[in-house]
């Protein structure tokens, strides 16, 4: 993976941003993109339990948490995504949850690939 | 330095452990508020906190709240980790106890200044507890001796003869004074004498258990406690006493001193409800008779019908003389 590829506007991790966040220190990068890995899916899961139930409560919980993460990682767009996602759920906007979510889903399509593809040429 | 990392985000939390890690912290992680209180609240607990605000089973304003009820345990200088940036949300979390506020994706320059900012605020904090300790102690204690003072060892009477009045126990009463220390003074000067004093102290302390109070009452007496004392052993005990007193000269300055102690011994049990400065009187009578039978040795104060204070028989005192 070249640093060209991935901050492309293609690409959802802003790796320049990530890298300086980290010290450079492409060991725990890869760590840190594992543990998202891992733990993305049941997130997404609770999230979309979340919305199919209406329960604005976990929806806003369930997004805060992976804002966290998404901030973390500086996956910006779907950072803006998620944000959306919290506040609509915090207003209690319910009808507007599920479109919302549409929009967060697409933002985070290619992430995991993306992930896959860095941690590949990372590792030897 | 330990700092307690509270994030339910294993990634955020990750990330914090690493960096500060990097720069010498040792880190320690949990995922919830409840947890972190839990971790706040041991020994050797860290006293630098990161708490996230949003976190299942208590938030970070919830956890600040609970660690600033606490009085007696060391100060816990705590940061909220949040993406939460509102004026609003900056003042909820400072009145729940939290020290400083920074928000989230957090940059690592700006967190380890202000975690070093929490350091002073922590090192001003143990000087400030290091001085009052300090005050404490002077205030409590004798400066030359470091036993309990006058006022201290008085107090710690009182309220040990109420104790065992309220448990119809018994606490015994030592009165000792150094015999002709005035002599010590005149001959070889006050800092032998100080020498003296210091060594008795530190003799009468190792005579007693921990839980007896040993204080210096003026010049060169000393007043002891002892608590939940059976009444046939007060004597011994006051025995042995003397005899840490005058077995081994003491090492000073001027060549080793022969140093004697006249005792007054007083058993609460023998005088009903009487206060500590009325037992005081009695016990200080006792000690006079002890001065005027030839010193170095111990007398009883005991009420009688005519008399509160008597000495002890002549054969009993020359048995522990």
């Amino acid at each position: 993976m070249n640093k060209a590829d991935h901050s492309s506007e293609a690409a959802s991790v802003n790796l320049d941003e990530l890298l300086g966040r980290v010290d450079n220190d492409r060991e725990l990068l890869c760590e840190l993109l594992s543990i998202f890995k891992q733990e993305f899916p049941g997130y997404l899961q609770a999230l979309q339990n979340g919305v199919a139930r209406n329960d604005a409560g976990q929806v806003a919980g369930v997004s805060h948490t992976l804002k966290g993460m998404l901030s973390s990682l500086a996956v910006t767009k779907a950072v803006a995504a998620i944000t959306r996602l919290e506040q609509l759920a915090r207003a209690g906007e319910m009808s507007s949850l599920r479109a919302a979510l549409g929009t967060f889903e697409k933002e985070v399509q290619g992430l995991i690939p993306e992930m896959d593809s860095y941690l590949a040429e990372a590792r030897p | 330095m330990k700092i307690l990392i509270a994030d339910d985000d294993p990634l955020t939390r990750r990330l914090l452990e690493k960096t500060l890690e990097r720069v010498g912290y040792e880190a320690v992680s949990v995922p919830d508020g409840r947890q972190a209180v839990k971790s706040l609240s041991v020994t050797d607990a860290p006293r630098l906190a990161l708490l996230d605000w949003m976190m299942p089973e208590l938030d970070g304003p919830g956890v600040c709240r609970e660690i600033r009820k606490r009085r007696e345990q060391n100060y816990v200088y705590m940061i909220l980790l949040t993406s939460r940036q509102s004026k609003e949300d900056t003042v909820v979390g400072l009145e729940s106890g939290a020290d400083d506020y920074l928000v989230k994706p957090f940059n690592s320059d700006e967190l380890k200044a202000r975690l070093r900012t929490g350091e002073r605020i922590l090192h001003l904090e143990d000087r400030l507890v290091e001085a009052r300790e300090d005050m404490r102690f002077k205030a409590t204690h004798d400066h030359l001796t470091t036993l309990w003072n006058r006022g201290v060892i008085m107090d710690l009477l009182g309220r040990e003869l109420t104790r065992s009045q309220r448990e119809n126990g018994c606490t015994a009463v030592l009165l000792g004074d150094l015999d002709h220390f005035k002599s010590v003074n005149d001959n070889q000067g006050h800092l032998v004498g100080d020498q003296v004093l210091r060594e008795v102290a530190r003799r009468l302390l190792l005579s007693v258990r921990s839980y007896d109070f040993v204080g210096r009452y003026g010049g060169e007496e000393f007043l002891i406690v002892l608590n939940n004392c059976r009444p046939d052993s007060a004597f011994p005990r006051a025995e042995e006493i003397r005899k840490t007193i005058c077995t081994r000269p003491i090492q000073t300055d001027a060549g080793p001193l022969g140093v004697t102690m006249s005792l007054g011994v007083l058993l609460s049990r023998d005088w009903g409800q009487r206060p500590a400065d009325e037992l005081m009187r009695e016990v200080d009578a006792a000690l006079y008779a002890a001065k005027a039978a030839g010193r170095n040795c111990i007398r009883q104060a005991k009420p009688e019908k005519t008399r509160d204070v008597v000495s002890i028989t002549r054969p009993a005192v020359e048995r522990f003389r």
